[in-house]
């Protein structure tokens, strides 16, 4: 402490003047709520009786329960599927939406239009999509060209012993599918994904692009060799978003299955959010977003601690 | 360009800049210095409507002469509102709930009790339904009060019967009367149902006689009809591995052997949601179902054509309920049990008016709840919802204009010994969450019923202790 | 990157732009159409995408719907997305060159301490927070509960994303504008002011619009804070057409629905340019 020296001082005081309305704000906002919720994951509280505390009650109950588990279970499952296809998906899309091609402005904005659409709205088109009757996937499965492909996969999975995939599928219903279904609609929000890879590409100096092409490098190359390496950190900023954001999934499932069937699309914010507002378990529902929060930032450290290998900085 | 672009923005920015400027609130109705009494309901569209007519009348009479007017809210995800604004000290004065949240605020004392109000104003037990009173109390005391009331029965689709009468006859059933014991209704639902096999050899279902699981937001009571419950009052304990409850979910668990449950979930996934012409029993999909006295309401709203097998609406004036009844593709009739000698079995389900803890205007609050219960204006609530009422007594000319002409059934089964409501479990939809899920287990076929409810059994029950043994901490603790 | 034009490489990009995109628009074509239905047609199986008989009425009768003021939900929302666009490019800019121009001890953990703060889930501290702005309430004389306030006044104190944001792109202006500056006695507000403010207007830009947006579809925070139907916004408002018991009245909800984001369409539509290149010169790195 004694050896900060006057200017230290002077800019530490100018610092916090800049950071002053964040501080007010975290403290208020952010850091009261946050610590009562703490305490709350240490008591019984169900939001109209005072809080009691019972010491590690709720984390002790949360081991032994079965739907805890198979919630966080999902949840993980779901963004293992979910996080690199979305990732991909949008990387794709950016790329391709950077081309100077007719209507591209139509283009870019036709893509975001499924992030504005609200969430009502396409779930309910979504369970048309999937519907195992009437749905537009399985009456397509059911085409000739997809029909044979099915009869290739089944012959493979055959020599494999597995068990083969038979047509109508259940989309929603069958606790098999339900998940991978799910996963396949969250590709359709990545709008605001695409649009910061969007952004990151117009960072992408041209002048390295040229001189990769004088050297020979095909398309291939040139986007292997000097797009993805630049676009490193947007990668990396995406994909820590896509982190905060699979493990929180919640909304578009609840509409369209209810976490059903059997609890096979039960993700972990549902079973929290029921806890705290059908089942009226506060205490409860804190633990378990706490669990949440460690999760989430200790996956994001494992993010970082890999970022070092593959995240390249333009200026440093 | 660039001009179309700044054009749309400057107009973009007008339009918002007058709305700021000169949009308003045409300002809440005039109180004219009375009491206002804020009221959350649920509903919305038709049935608000109607709540709002009986709140009107409220405010014109009752409301006029003892300076009380009611203010109706239609509010979604109402639960979770009562509970955070109570919590926040900012709750309505009257919360329109679902009867699964009598125990369950009463438990964490998050309404006010009232007995002493009721007693004040002459409403006695005597009054009611018992089923229905029994389920606004908890632990002897009363929490609330009935909004609108509804009772479980079979609804069964006459034309198909007639349509397929050949097929009833061959399995020796009479296909002009509705099946009379649950053994009788199995078998009526094989004759109805109607498979084939595709070209693939997959089975298909065109059409069922009964599916346990369509609707099937009564699964949890089900029970019932097999003269148990899934719950023991006596001994405060859960009680899903009672051979009654074994039963009932090995009957759920037949259907998908019989039917296939591939085929099953196939046929249900065409059925369109209950508010449409593609309802499965409105379509013919599903020849019996078990539904509440608001199915008229529907089928009128939505194929009326079901509503009018022989004449003209008008022709219906006049006449008595039971001539009526010939003009209705559909009958209504008890949902058979499968215990000889137990008739007339029900779920007996409700709305019902709260007034949450902290709440302003308690009194006034209750004024308008009393007068939402008295016998002549729950008959008219009650008659524009299509439901039956929940009061012991009811006019002649109720059960004679009520829009259902089988109301009658209704009332019957409401008032029977064997009406039960949602068990007194303070974490009955946690119970009712968990039973959902053992029903698709077992009908997935992914479990045994006796496995599946051990399991669930086990959870729920370590749930149940350890919200009581909290509940007596606290209690003790403050004392 | 296409700096050779190759008409064969573009046709393909457009053609596969084409399907994609017709696979992206699905949402909100479905959305149109529906809008256009009679409601016992909402749900026919299978669907109709093209509405028969087509009844753009539906957009009238959601218009004058008696109990639902649509002037007003726009005024309230339009309340709610500008406060918060004002006050969170105010204060986020602020705070974020405090970040990134001022070398002060514990500026880091700070800065990682509120990278954090994204990390927590809304419901965690969604009825905390109604606590907190009961007692703000209470000791300020002020009500804040059962008013539009608790859905802008947070934004006027930062928020993490938006000063993440801003904070990379002030990092990317030159530190000798600044010396230069000081030189010349401006004061580090000034500084701020004068030199930084004026030069970031694209970022400014893009948290202004990524703000206006999330408030203009915002659902859980006034679905949590409003209860009086005077206040609601139009995301709530839409709630109207839904109902808990099935009765849904799906097409004048998505007519609603499309009146509801089509300005927000238009505007991204306009300014997706301005959009991507703000973003751009943050660099997020």
């Amino acid at each position: 402490m004694t050896s900060f020296s006057s200017g230290e001082r002077h800019r530490l005081r100018q610092g916090l003047a800049f950071l002053s309305p964040w501080i007010v704000g975290f403290l208020t906002f952010l850091l009261i709520p946050v610590g009562l919720s703490f305490y709350f994951s240490f008591c019984d509280y169900s939001l109209l009786q005072p809080p009691a505390f019972i010491g590690l009650a709720n984390y002790r109950e949360l081991m032994t329960d079965p739907v805890f588990w198979q919630s966080l279970r999902n949840t993980l499952t779901y963004a293992a599927m979910a996080l690199p296809a979305g990732l991909m998906v949008s990387l794709g899309l950016a790329l391709l939406l950077n081309q100077k091609v007719a209507g591209q402005s139509i283009f870019r904005t036709v893509v975001f239009l499924p992030s504005l659409v609200p969430t009502v709205a396409s779930a309910m088109l979504w369970l048309w999509l999937f519907n195992t009757k009437l749905g537009l996937i399985n009456t397509m499965l059911e085409t000739p060209p997809f029909a044979a492909l099915i009869r290739g996969l089944n012959a493979v999975l055959g020599v494999l012993h597995l068990p083969g995939v038979q047509p109508p599928i259940g989309w929603l219903t069958d606790p098999a599918f339900a998940l991978p279904a799910l996963a396949f609609m969250s590709v359709w929000g990545v709008g605001q994904t695409v649009v910061i890879y969007l952004a990151g590409l117009q960072d992408v100096p041209k002048e390295l692009l040229e001189a990769s092409e004088l050297d020979g490098a095909n398309a291939g190359q040139r986007l292997w060799n000097v797009t993805l390496p630049m676009l490193s950190p947007v990668i990396f900023f995406n994909l820590i978003m896509a982190i905060i954001g699979s493990l929180q999934e919640f909304s578009g499932p609840y509409i369209m299955t209810g976490g059903g069937p059997a609890r096979a699309t039960y993700f972990f914010t549902m079973y929290l959010y029921d806890n705290a507002f059908t089942y009226l378990k506060m205490g409860y529902a804190s633990a378990m977003a706490w669990i949440q929060l460690l999760l989430i930032l200790a996956l994001t450290a494992i993010a970082f601690r890999t970022s070092k290998h593959w995240v390249h900085y333009q200026t440093k | 360009m660039r001009i179309v672009r700044g054009l749309i923005l400057t107009a973009l920015a007008g339009i918002g800049l007058y709305l700021l400027a000169f949009a308003r609130n045409a300002g809440p109705e005039d109180a004219r210095g009375r009491v206002v009494v804020t009221y959350w309901e649920k509903w919305t569209g038709n049935e608000a409507e109607q709540m709002q007519e009986i709140v009107r009348d409220f405010n014109d009479t009752v409301g006029k002469d003892k300076g009380i007017y009611v203010r109706y809210l239609s509010m979604s995800n109402i639960t979770q509102k009562t509970l955070v604004s109570t919590a926040a000290g900012v709750p309505p004065d009257v919360a329109g709930l679902w009867d699964a949240q009598v125990p369950q605020f009463a438990a964490i004392d998050a309404v006010e009790p009232l007995d002493e109000l009721a007693t004040e104003y002459g409403i006695t037990p005597d009054l009611y339904k018992p089923v229905y009173w029994k389920g606004c109390t908890y632990e002897g005391k009363l929490y609330g009060l009935i909004s609108t009331p509804a009772a479980a029965a079979l609804h069964y689709n006459k034309s198909l019967f007639l349509e397929r009468a050949d097929r009833l006859r061959a399995a020796g059933l009479d296909p002009n009367r509705p099946p009379r014991t649950l053994d009788e209704l199995d078998r009526y639902s094989e004759a109805l149902d109607v498979t084939e096999t595709d070209a693939v050899g997959k089975k298909r279902i065109r059409a069922a006689g009964h599916l346990p699981l369509e609707p099937g937001q009564w699964m949890p009571h089900m029970p019932y009809w097999f003269g148990g419950s899934v719950y023991d009052e006596k001994t405060g304990r859960l009680t899903l591995t009672r051979p009654e409850v074994v039963r009932t979910y090995d009957w759920v668990r037949s259907y998908s052997v019989r039917l296939g449950k591939d085929a099953m979930t196939d046929f249900t996934s065409g059925f369109g949601q209950f508010n449409s012409t593609q309802n499965a029993f409105l379509s013919g999909a599903v020849a019996m179902e078990q539904e509440g006295p608001w199915m008229a309401n529907f089928i009128e709203d939505l194929k009326p054509s079901m509503n009018r097998r022989k004449f003209p609406k008008e022709q219906e004036k006049g006449m008595s309920p039971e001539e009526r009844r010939e003009n209705y593709e559909w009958g209504a009739a008890p949902f058979p049990s499968a215990v000889p000698g137990l008739d007339d079995v029900t779920f007996a389900a409700f709305d019902v008016l709260m007034i949450p803890k902290g709440a302003k205007h308690k009194k006034e609050a209750f004024e308008f709840i009393a007068y939402v219960n008295r016998q002549d204006v729950m008959e008219k609530l009650t008659s524009l919802h299509c439901k039956n009422s929940p009061l012991h007594r009811v006019s002649a000319g109720y059960l004679r204009n009520h829009p259902n002409p089988y109301i009658d059934v209704f009332e019957r089964l409401a008032a029977s010994p064997n009406a039960h409501g949602v068990p007194p479990v303070p974490i009955w939809p946690e119970v009712s969450d968990e039973l959902t899920v053992t029903t698709q287990k077992i009908y997935l076929l992914q479990a045994t019923p006796e496995d599946a409810l051990a399991d669930a059994q086990k959870r729920l029950q370590a749930k149940l202790d350890a919200f009581r043994a909290r509940q007596r901490l606290r209690k003790g603790g403050a004392q | 990157m296409s700096r050779k034009p190759n008409p064969l490489g573009n046709m393909i990009v457009l053609v596969a732009l084409l399907i994609l995109c017709l696979g992206f628009a699905l949402p909100f074509l479905w959305m149109m159409s529906t809008s256009l239905k009679t409601l016992d047609r909402t749900m026919a199986m299978p669907p109709q995408w093209v509405p028969d008989p087509i009844v753009p009425q539906n957009y009238v009768k959601v218009l004058q719907n008696p109990k639902l003021n649509f002037p007003l939900l726009t005024r309230n929302t339009l309340m709610v997305a500008v406060l918060s666009v004002l006050g969170t490019t105010l204060s986020s800019s602020l705070v974020a060159y405090g970040f990134a121009r001022i070398r002060f001890k514990g500026n880091s953990t700070l800065f990682g301490l509120m990278l954090a703060t994204m990390m927590i889930p809304f419901p965690v501290i969604m009825v905390p927070l109604f606590t907190v702005f009961r007692w703000l309430g209470d000791h300020t004389g002020v009500p804040l509960l059962g008013t539009l306030t608790p859905l802008w006044l947070p934004s006027w104190f930062g928020s993490a994303f938006n000063i993440f944001m801003l904070r990379q792109f002030f990092l990317t202006l030159p530190m000798e504008l600044s010396e230069a500056a000081q030189l010349d006695g401006c004061s580090e507000f000034g500084i701020f002011r004068r030199i930084v403010l004026p030069l970031s207007r694209p970022a400014l830009a893009v948290v202004a619009l990524f703000t206006f947006m999330g408030a203009w579809n915002d659902f859980l925070g006034p679905l949590v804070y409003l209860q009086d139907p005077g206040q609601y916004t139009l995301a709530l408002g839409l709630q109207t057409f839904q109902s808990q018991h099935g009765g849904t009245e799906w097409n004048l909800l998505m007519a609603a629905s499309v009146l509801v984001i089509s300005p927000v369409i238009l505007l991204f539509f306009l300014a997706q340019r301005t959009f991507i290149q703000g973003i751009a010169t943050t660099g997020m790195k």
